[in-house]
Parts: C-alpha cells; sequence; structure tokens
C-alpha cells in the first residue's frame, strides 16, 4: 500500500485548516471502508489522511426547533439505532438496514457514503426523498446546498478541496414521516443496488398532496424523478394514475447497462420499485 | 514516513507499539503480535475473517489503520478463552461441528458474540441477518447457525 502521512486532529478548525494548506494532497477519512481500499487499488493516493474521528462535534443525531441534524461521522449502525429518525424518518433506517453488512455499518460513516457520490449510494436515495440539505464548511466560509444539487456524477460533488460536510439535515413534516424505500441488490449482504427506490409521500383524503421521489443505479447519480413527482401531485389516486406514474419513472430514469443490470431491465425494475413502494405508502 | 508510537489494549493486556502511518490493523495482529487466529481475507471488506473486536463492536481490521486504534481495547479470538476454559460460543462451535477448514472461524465466532450482546434472543432470520457479514467459503452455515442458536437457547430437546 502507498505510503502517506497520517494526522488526527481533534477539532473541526484544524482540520479545515490543513484542508486549505493541503488540497488535492490531503484526504479525509473517517470509516476507511472505501477510502482503503480505493488506495490499495491506487485510485486513491492521498500525501497525507485526515482522519476526522476525534472530532466529537461532528458526531451523532439531534434535533434543533423543526430540523433533524445527522452530523457527518455519524455511522451507518447509529443511525439504525437512533429513536428520533425512527420518529422523524424512517425511510433512512430502512436504507441503512439494506447498507453493506453489520460489519460495515460500524465504521461506515453518512458524511463518508455521501462524498463517496457513488450512483447506488444507499443512504442518499432516501436523503433525497427527506429533501435533505448539506451544511459544508471551508476555514474561511460556510454554505448550504440541497443533496439534489450536490452530486455532479460518478465520485464528484461540489465540495471544493477545502472544504468537508460538517451537517445533513431535514425537515420534521408530514411528508418526511411517510417514507418508504427498496433497494433491489443481487443478494441480502453487501450487495451493490441494481436499482434503489424511495418515495416520501403525504396524502389526504386519497389526494397527494406532495410526494418526493428518487433513485439509485439508474443515472450518472443518485436522482430525484422531478418529472414523476409534478405528474402526480395534486391528484386523486387510482389504478390508472398509478399505472401512468410506473411508467413515467421507466422513462425518467437513465441507465447504463453495466455487469449488474442492462438498461432496459433497470428502466422497466425502476417503474416496478416504485410501484411497491407507493403501494406501501397508501 | 515517521512512525506513529500508539498504545492500546488487547485481549486485556497493554501495548505499545511504533506503527507506520499506513499499516493495518490485520498485519499488526498477525505480524507483530502473533496473533494468527484473524485472518487476512479478501482485504476489501468484504469477506469477515479478519473481524475483531473494538471496544466491544465487531470491525474489519482489513480496513482499519493500526494507527486509528491509540487508546481502544480490542479482542481477538485469542482472548476470549479464559486459560483453558473456552468461551461458551466457542464450546458451541465445536459441539455442533460448525467447522470445516476453520479459516473463518475466529470471524464468525466473534461476530456471534457480539450479535448477542446487541440480541441475547435472537431468531434464526435474526442470526442469518446478523452473520451475513461473515463468509463461510466452505459453506457449512446450517451448522454455524446451529451453534449460536445452542449458546443463545441452549441445546434443543427434539
Amino acid at each position: 500500500m502507498n505510503q502517506f502521512k497520517y494526522i488526527s486532529p481533534k477539532t473541526k478548525e484544524k482540520a479545515l485548516k490543513i484542508l486549505k494548506e493541503e488540497r488535492v494532497n490531503a484526504c479525509i477519512v473517517a470509516g476507511s471502508t472505501n477510502v482503503l481500499p480505493d488506495i490499495k487499488v491506487k485510485k486513491l493516493s492521498p500525501k497525507i489522511l485526515v482522519d476526522i474521528t476525534a472530532i466529537e462535534e461532528l458526531r451523532g443525531v439531534d434535533k434543533k426547533k423543526d430540523k433533524i441534524c445527522i452530523r457527518p461521522l455519524t455511522t451507518i449502525a447509529e443511525l439504525i439505532n437512533s429513536e428520533l429518525i425512527l420518529k422523524e424518518g424512517k425511510i433512512l433506517i430502512q436504507a441503512a438496514q439494506e447498507f453493506a453488512d453489520p460489519l460495515v455499518r460500524n465504521n461506515a460513516t453518512i458524511g463518508g457514503n455521501l462524498v463517496t457520490a457513488s450512483p447506488a449510494a444507499d443512504i442518499a436515495v432516501p436523503l433525497l426523498t427527506l429533501d435533505a440539505l448539506i451544511k459544508i464548511e471551508s476555514i474561511k466560509d460556510k454554505r448550504e446546498v440541497k443533496l439534489k444539487d450536490f452530486f455532479l456524477g460518478p465520485g464528484k460533488t461540489v465540495l471544493q478541496d477545502d472544504e468537508m460536510i460538517v451537517g445533513i439535515e431535514f425537515e420534521q413534516s408530514d411528508i418526511n414521516k411517510n417514507g418508504y424505500f427498496i433497494k433491489l441488490g443481487q443478494r441480502k449482504a453487501m450487495a451493490i443496488a441494481i436499482t434503489s427506490v424511495a418515495v416520501n409521500l403525504d396524502v389526504r383524503q386519497n389526494k397527494i398532496i406532495r410526494i418526493r421521489v428518487a433513485a439509485g443505479s439508474v443515472a450518472p447519480m443518485p436522482i430525484r424523478l422531478t418529472v414523476v413527482e409534478e405528474f402526480l401531485e395534486n391528484k386523486e389516486i387510482n389504478n390508472e394514475l398509478i399505472e401512468e406514474a410506473t411508467n413515467k419513472v421507466s422513462e425518467e430514469v437513465n441507465p447504463i447497462s453495466d455487469i449488474r443490470a442492462s438498461v432496459e431491465y433497470r428502466r422497466y425494475v425502476s417503474g416496478i420499485l416504485f410501484k411497491r413502494a407507493f403501494n406501501k405508502l397508501t | 514516513m515517521k512512525n506513529l508510537e500508539i498504545e492500546f489494549t488487547i485481549n486485556n493486556e497493554k501495548r505499545r507499539l511504533s506503527v507506520k502511518p499506513n499499516d493495518l490493523l490485520i498485519n499488526i495482529i498477525r505480524n507483530d503480535l502473533f496473533l494468527t487466529g484473524s485472518k487476512y481475507g479478501c482485504g476489501i471488506g468484504e469477506c469477515g475473517a479478519c473481524t475483531v473486536l473494538i471496544n466491544g463492536e465487531p470491525v474489519l481490521s482489513c480496513l482499519t489503520l493500526a494507527a486509528t486504534v491509540d487508546g481502544k481495547e480490542i479482542t481477538t479470538i485469542e482472548g476470549l478463552a479464559k486459560g483453558n476454559d473456552l468461551h461458551p460460543m466457542q464450546i458451541a462451535f465445536l459441539k455442533n461441528a460448525a467447522v470445516q477448514c476453520g479459516f473463518c472461524t475466529p470471524s464468525m465466532i466473534l461476530t456471534a458474540t457480539a450479535l448477542l450482546k446487541e440480541n441475547p434472543n435472537p431468531t434464526e432470520d435474526e442470526i442469518r441477518d446478523y452473520m451475513r457479514s461473515n463468509i463461510c467459503r466452505c459453506t457449512g452455515y446450517i451448522q454455524i447457525v446451529k451453534a449460536i442458536e445452542e449458546c443463545a437457547h441452549g441445546e434443543k430437546t427434539n
């Protein structure tokens, strides 16, 4: 394995200062379940590994007013055990339970899952339907980006060299409480999604007030299906509507063929997964 | 690169070591401490053969830098038995012949103890769900699940 310097700053400021000074030479690491395999195959060759796991202020889940904030070092296992998340955004727990396997979940972090920017990222898909906001800081600046604008492509995000995620936020709301996530993989453990679909729904007297739909592994990045959302909003639920929406999901996704599945299969199955998730919520 | 001085507890013994920044925990455990129960399998976190407990939680030592265990408590398979008295999970694995080639066995036993700590009364489904972290290449899963069930619930009478 390549050599690198290892630093474990104790504060956020110290970590941001290192990023500012070292820029591309530095690589942040937390759970290391993605970074170390990438270093082993030389996909990454950082000169300095900045281990942020000692920065306590970046860990944990809490609620301020009507916002739920998940800090980036929260592990997938911690998400599963969070009562606040169970109450306010249960869909995240469903995705966390499908995430890799229990051992990986003890180390892998929510921040890491997002910055890795895999088109198949299990946690990103339900965070999209929770309409999550990503809080980003550098030593001199702070900014917020909607998760749907955070990903630029496979492995690419809007994060600059000197920036890091300091929080992931979503609102306490009826629609965020009512969500369903389905992941289709070739097997249960360690499977990368062939397709995954998340739906959050606010429905009153059989009328769709608001709906958010997202999908993974069907585009260069996890995406929101806004055409489908707009089509469904303010409509009465009936069988024809669902069938039409199912077809629209298959049309809106933009998958590629790879070793896991073909374009045609992914299009077809995204519609089916959408229909199943939608029916669970009504 | 400059070596890092780390201090940690392994199987209730305090150790001080000088490690390189890119040393993996699995290699330190096997090559420097000569505890060869933990195995280097796939090296990318898929197979689970390198499982150790860090502060009681099962983690993959092939994806853990040695530098990160400073101040932590590690348990390997060698730390489960008390002298000649095997851990109940080890006895259950022996009694149920839950071992074929044995390569995955240390990791299976450690993960199984972590499962019972989290969930002392798991159903068969819960056992299979949790144990999905660890792969047995001989595919002796039935005996492994039986051993864990027996350790949790006692021997079945039927």
